[in-house]
């Protein structure tokens, strides 16, 4: 166990302080967040402005201004489309919006400007229109007429509660999110493992190892360094939109009301740890076999996306979050942490379930680490060299 | 160490597929000896070194490491210079070193002072924090050769130690070896540098096509083959003469393998009852090793050659 350690420390310290990983650890995130963040600034900067308004139902009565989001829409209306272009080519509107005849009958209002309208101006107009058809009244009838009401979900068996809003979308979404988390991680992980035995053989540095630890160690340490460095680039990851969304969270919802889905986090844990060491595992066996770089990422890669095979099943799952389907792919240990995750944002998943996805889980690591050692023990000599099926069986049967 | 072996090898095979690589090879090495592993690309050696290391397992015979069955514990007490040679590219010479010690179940500090003198002995001190990357080839050939020995082992195996290496760190290296000899340890050298096995080993063991043909004492094996090799200066053409088995010319001069009852005064008075020849100079020279290889295993060494049936399994042996 201590060279394991100190194999997988090695791989660890080797690779984290490479260039690669800073730029994907530091540069992706920088990246994902200037994709996001360029549109919204772009349109932050625009306040609302004042647009022209053309009743010709001859029914509707347009306020003088909506609020929106501590901004204003001011609304100048006018007798035909003709007056609205005059006051709009002496800039004294943005643009105008038309109502027809038969507006009220379902035909389409009609926006004229320069640009469509941004999203903040389309949610002020629709707010316009929705005053416009019951004018004198105060704000709440519209407020209720959009949104009658909001309402707490509570579980009769467990005696949950959660409150309709940023707090159900949480409920919802946490198992959800660490599932396609887990996914990700293996694509990745997967991905990089492959590719770290291939370097392995290519830099001819085995031989001389596996005359200092037992094989399995090696392949051990391999996969609990890699392991241990895709962790940590997600840790940091997650860390960073953590405080983000907290951040951004805490202006538009009060984060008190929020309940900290436990048993999501908790068994998320104990099924995505090892699971992501098992597909380590088998990702260390894939580049084994491969006979180049290319090789292994490819298949690695190919191994990885089986993490995704339980989103293909969303659909099934959603409707039947109990059922035949979901009983076995939870218990199938490749599948079994995505599934896991994924039935608990729909249903409460009997805990048996989870303890033997777990157990499955735990026996397949052991198992496909006693394998890929002795695949390994017959490949590692083979530089630069793919294994074989039948060399895989005779390794098998005489490693 | 209680055996009076660091290692016996009794009557090892193994087979890839159709071919037998190693065939009931048996040889022994004592402490504080270079022993010289020889043999033709392709004869058994690296296979026959895997075996002993348990890198991969006989189909049969019986491996006995510095006293009994090889363990994991043992492994600490053996170094292995591996033909294919490598070392992580990005990481930098001395923590190389500390993590192979620490490997050895060498203590961290313990390795940082055995990797410091090796380092020194070896002129490698002021590349400690370079990159192993960054090391020119006999650089990275010493790194290794510092790797594989540093922690003292009482059987060290290395595989073409000295190749690629200049004169002065064959020197260096030679030094080392000769004083871990000198402490006790039992060295295995594979190699096709003959005059090196010449110059160190005291036994040798020859093996072709997995098979043991020649094993024991140098100097015994020597003399087993003086008896019919002469060296000859002559002026005219030497061709055809008869009871000579090979001509090797050397600066003027001709190596005469004799054939097997050939004596040395038959092919004096040979030479000089030929009109057209001149004898300068005529003695009797005990035969190099690369000329008993030759005889031995038939056929010269090419460097670089692979029997196809090992690179199809992928086993260099």
């Amino acid at each position: 166990m201590k060279k394991t350690w100190l194999i997988a420390k090695e791989t660890y310290k080797r690779r984290v302080r490479s260039g690669s990983f800073l730029v994907l650890t530091f540069g992706l995130p920088v990246l994902m967040v200037a994709a996001g963040a360029i549109p919204f600034l772009l349109n932050a900067g625009s306040d609302l402005p004042v647009v022209g308004f053309v009743d010709q139902t001859g029914a509707l009565s347009p306020p003088a201004q909506v609020e929106r989001s501590g901004d204003t829409l001011q609304v100048q209306p006018y007798a035909s489309i003709d007056a609205a272009r005059a006051a709009y080519e002496r800039d004294e509107v943005a643009g105008f919006l038309v109502a027809p005849p038969g507006y009220l009958e379902g035909e389409p209002v009609v926006f004229y400007g320069d640009d469509a309208p941004n999203m903040a101006t389309e949610e002020a107009l629709a707010e316009v229109l929705r005053r416009s058809q019951v004018p004198g009244e105060p704000a709440w009838p519209h407020a209720r007429l959009t949104d009658p009401s909001e309402r707490v979900f509570v579980a009769l068996e467990s005696g949950e509660q959660v409150a309709e809003g940023p707090a159900l979308i949480l409920r919802l979404a946490a198992p959800l999110g660490l599932g396609i988390v887990f996914a990700l991680a293996v694509l990745m992980g997967s991905s990089q493992l492959g590719a770290a035995v291939v370097r392995e053989k290519e830099q001819r540095s085995i031989e001389m190892i596996a005359t200092s630890v037992r094989i399995r160690e090696l392949v051990a340490g391999k996969v609990l360094g890699v392991s241990l460095l895709t962790l940590t680039q997600f840790a940091i990851w997650g860390v960073g939109a953590t405080i983000g969304l907290g951040l951004a969270l805490t202006r538009l919802v009060d984060l008190q009301g929020l309940v900290v889905p436990w048993r999501a986090l908790v068994w998320g844990l104990l099924l995505g740890v090892p699971g992501y060491f098992l597909y380590g595992t088998l990702a260390a066996g894939v580049g084994v076999i491969a006979g180049g770089n290319q090789q292994a990422r490819q298949l690695a890669g190919f191994l990885g996306f089986a993490a995704f095979v339980p989103f293909w099943f969303a659909g099934t799952l959603v409707q039947a979050p109990d059922g035949a389907l979901a009983l076995v792919a939870s218990l199938f240990p490749l599948t079994s942490p995505t599934f896991c995750l994924m039935r608990m944002a729909f249903t409460q998943v009997p805990t048996w379930q989870l303890v033997t996805a777990l157990v499955l889980i735990l026996l397949s690591l052991v198992g496909a680490i006693w394998l890929v050692a002795r695949i390994f023990r017959a490949a590692m000599l083979n530089y630069g060299q793919s294994l074989r099926p039948q060399q895989i069986l005779r390794a098998l049967r005489q490693a | 160490m209680n055996s009076k072996h660091a290692l016996e090898v009794h009557g090892i095979s193994k087979s890839f597929a159709a071919v037998k690589a190693v065939d009931k090879l048996a040889f022994e090495v004592r402490p504080g000896e270079i022993f010289g592993l020889l043999g033709p690309n392709g004869a058994g050696k690296t296979t026959s070194i895997r075996m002993i290391l348990d890198i991969i397992k006989p189909d049969g015979g019986q491996i006995r490491v510095l006293g009994g069955p090889m363990t994991e514990a043992k492994k600490s007490r053996i170094g292995y210079l591996p033909e294919e040679r490598g070392l992580y590219d990005d990481m930098t010479l001395m923590d190389t070193l500390l993590f192979l010690g620490q490997l050895k179940e060498m203590p961290r500090p313990k390795a940082g002072q055995q990797a410091e003198a090796y380092l020194r002995q070896v002129k490698l001190w002021d590349a400690r924090d370079q990159k192993i990357e960054a090391l020119s080839r006999g650089m990275n050939q010493k790194a290794q050769f510092v790797a594989a020995t540093m922690h003292e082992p009482e059987l060290i195996i290395v595989d073409e130690p000295l190749s690629g290496l200049d004169p002065v760190n064959t020197r260096i290296i030679k030094d080392l070896l000769y004083r871990m000899r000198d402490r006790g340890a039992a060295i295995i050298m594979s190699t096709h540098q003959m005059h090196q096995v010449e110059e160190m080993c005291q036994r040798i063991l020859l093996i072709d096509r997995g098979r043991r043909v020649l094993y024991g004492s140098l100097a015994e094996i020597r003399k087993q083959f003086t008896r019919n090799s002469v060296e000859v200066e002559v002026r005219g053409q030497l061709e055809n003469v008869p009871g000579v088995e090979r001509v090797v010319a050397q600066n003027g001069r001709y190596r005469l393998l004799l054939e097997q009852g050939i004596r040395p005064e038959n092919l004096l008075k040979t030479l000089v009852d030929r009109p057209e020849l001149t004898v300068e100079a005529f003695k009797q020279v005990e035969t190099s090793l690369d000329e008993i290889f030759v005889q031995v295993v038939g056929r010269e060494l090419e460097p670089g050659e692979l029997p196809a049936q090992e690179a199809l399994e992928g086993e260099p042996a």
